[in-house]
């Protein structure tokens, strides 16, 4: 092998070091017997684990992140596959306009968004006294991936199996829920694992939108971490990783990822 | 099954269709942008979220006192720094994964899009592991009794994770663009007796060039508006403009913390078209 493609092969291969190691040391470390990672590692143990499912806190905080993610892909799948059609199959004027209008909580930064809404809040007197505020927001930044698989998906399906179902005599909604829906479906299905796996992850919205006394896992962690060291962070953040990806597979075994777009 | 009666029925389906997203989108983020750019101009206030009456002393403020100008500063520095690495970095994993045909191909990419799928804290969580004062890389240099490094609290650390964080959203777009390339281009040129790196700097990097733009454009804008990873591997000893609205928010400086977010929001926007610009003159001088 010349030295130049030598080189260049062990750039490549670094960089999957590069990304899969932060990745790879929380997880060891959660399975760390001592308080805190020395190298060589003195031995396995899943104490951690045991504080983790122990811990009150950490408890509801994992409770409130699955609700939330639940609920907020259900809502935007409900949301973003209508405006996807729109977008795609009856859209003329403004159509641009309208992908931009639908992509915004994507483009703005989450942070402005975050302390957008919680400004906004306050003044309508809703605050952060409950959650409700907190859903609204992981709504609002799922919606468009929804969008954007459905879209793809949509573009790749000919309008002419469509046509083929009308000229036959079905009516538009016996083609729709029988020619459109079953071919989308992947799509639809994928833009709701973005939209789970987007808000069982977030922080910035979550950070400022929390009602009081509540957090969810990502927030609590984050807590964690910014006041002291806590191997019990590592074994929530590993169920977390662990969760995900779960998702992920049950959605390739269900559809396959193959259709996903990025 | 003409067209006509068909019409009257089509325009309130596709109403009913993008309702429920105009409502969401306009509810949840064009009132809340509204409302935050009017409280910019609000009188602030140390003891209620504003005052009455109107000013523009905060963008005033935020544009003239040196603190808040190198803050703005240290931002789109460190915003740069962080694009220009993932750039580097990202191109050759980004060219390999366009090029392969390797029956692993389908695991690299997975590999690519995986650190995706993991919360940012928890890759930040990875990194303060690894470079803390007592963290493994400076327990390894202690066992090879060489001095411990200060990794974490400072830029550095932010930008290693920062770089991490936004890796993807580089190699993909990249991948994407390098892949719209027709390999028999490169031959070509080879063929015509160019070097590897010639056909690398007159063939392959001008057609990438879209791909460079749009990566670019996402890591710089993601890089401006980070506030998790700066927060956690800078525990406050490293100061970006996110970090200080948020100070602001506790401290109850509203309309000066709308201000100031604002500010950064649109130097993101202005430094897009400057690059957008720029590059697009570059793309053409080097094709």
């Amino acid at each position: 092998m010349k030295p130049g493609r030598a080189a260049y092969l062990t750039s490549v291969a670094a960089v999957y070091v590069f990304l899969m190691l932060p990745i790879s040391i929380v997880v060891i470390a959660s399975f760390n017997s001592g308080k805190y990672l020395r190298f060589p590692p003195e031995g396995f143990s899943l104490r951690w684990y045991a504080q983790f499912f122990a811990s009150q806190p950490f408890m509801d905080a994992l409770e409130l992140s699955l609700v939330l993610a639940a609920v907020s892909t259900l809502a935007a799948t409900l949301i973003g596959t209508p405006a996807a059609l729109y977008y795609v199959r009856h859209a003329k004027n403004w159509r641009e306009t309208f992908r931009l209008y639908t992509l915004a909580p994507l483009l703005l930064p989450e942070i402005l968004t975050s302390i957008a809404l919680l400004f906004l809040y306050y003044q309508i007197g809703l605050g952060t006294k409950t959650v409700a505020g907190l859903y609204f927001g992981h709504i609002v930044i799922c919606v468009p991936f929804v969008f954007l698989q459905v879209t793809a998906s949509l573009y790749n399906l000919s309008p002419a199996v469509e046509e083929a179902a009308r000229s036959l005599g079905a009516s538009p909604a016996t083609v729709f829920r029988r020619i459109t829906l079953p071919l989308i479906k992947p799509g639809i299905i994928n833009g709701a694992l973005f939209a789970f796996i987007i808000s069982f992850d977030n922080v910035t919205i979550s950070l400022l939108l929390k009602g009081v006394g509540t957090t969810t896992l990502p927030m609590q962690v984050f807590d964690y971490l910014r006041w002291d060291f806590d191997p019990t962070t590592a074994a929530a953040s590993t169920v977390s990783i662990l969760m995900t990806l779960g998702a992920v597979l049950a959605v390739d075994r269900l559809v396959g990822l193959r259709a996903m777009r990025y | 099954m003409s067209e006509r009666p068909a019409r009257p029925t089509k325009l309130p389906l596709g109403l009913l269709l993008a309702l429920p997203v105009l409502v969401t989108v306009g509810a949840l983020i064009v009132v809340p942008y509204v409302n935050i750019v009017i409280m910019s101009f609000r009188t602030p206030s140390t003891t209620r979220p504003y005052a009455p009456g109107f000013t523009i002393d905060n963008y005033a403020r935020a544009l003239t006192d040196s603190f808040y100008l190198e803050l703005l500063g240290d931002t789109v520095r460190l915003a740069v720094m962080i694009t220009a690495l993932c750039l580097v970095i990202a191109y050759p994993a980004a060219y390999h994964l366009a090029r392969t045909t390797s029956r692993w191909r389908g695991v690299l990419y997975a590999l690519v899009l995986s650190p995706l799928l993991v919360g940012v804290v928890i890759r930040s969580f990875g990194w303060i592991i690894l470079l803390a004062n007592n963290g493994l890389i400076n327990q390894m240099l202690r066992a090879l009794e060489l001095p411990a490094l200060p990794l974490m609290y400072n830029e550095f650390g932010v930008v290693l994770a920062l770089v991490h964080v936004f890796l993807p959203f580089m190699v993909l777009p990249l991948m994407g663009a390098i892949q719209g390339i027709d390999p028999r281009l490169e031959e070509a040129a080879r063929s015509l007796g160019a070097s590897r790196t010639k056909v690398f700097r007159r063939v392959v990097l001008p057609l990438s060039m879209p791909g460079v733009q749009s990566g670019c454009i996402l890591v710089f804008v993601l890089s401006c508006g980070a506030y998790v990873t700066p927060a956690l591997l800078g525990a406050g000893r490293v100061h970006t403009l996110t970090t200080e609205v948020v100070t602001m928010l506790d401290q109850f400086l509203w309309p000066r913390g709308a201000a100031l977010a604002l500010i950064l929001a649109s130097a993101g926007l202005i430094a897009v078209w400057l690059w957008a610009h720029f590059s697009g003159r570059t793309m053409r001088g080097l094709a």
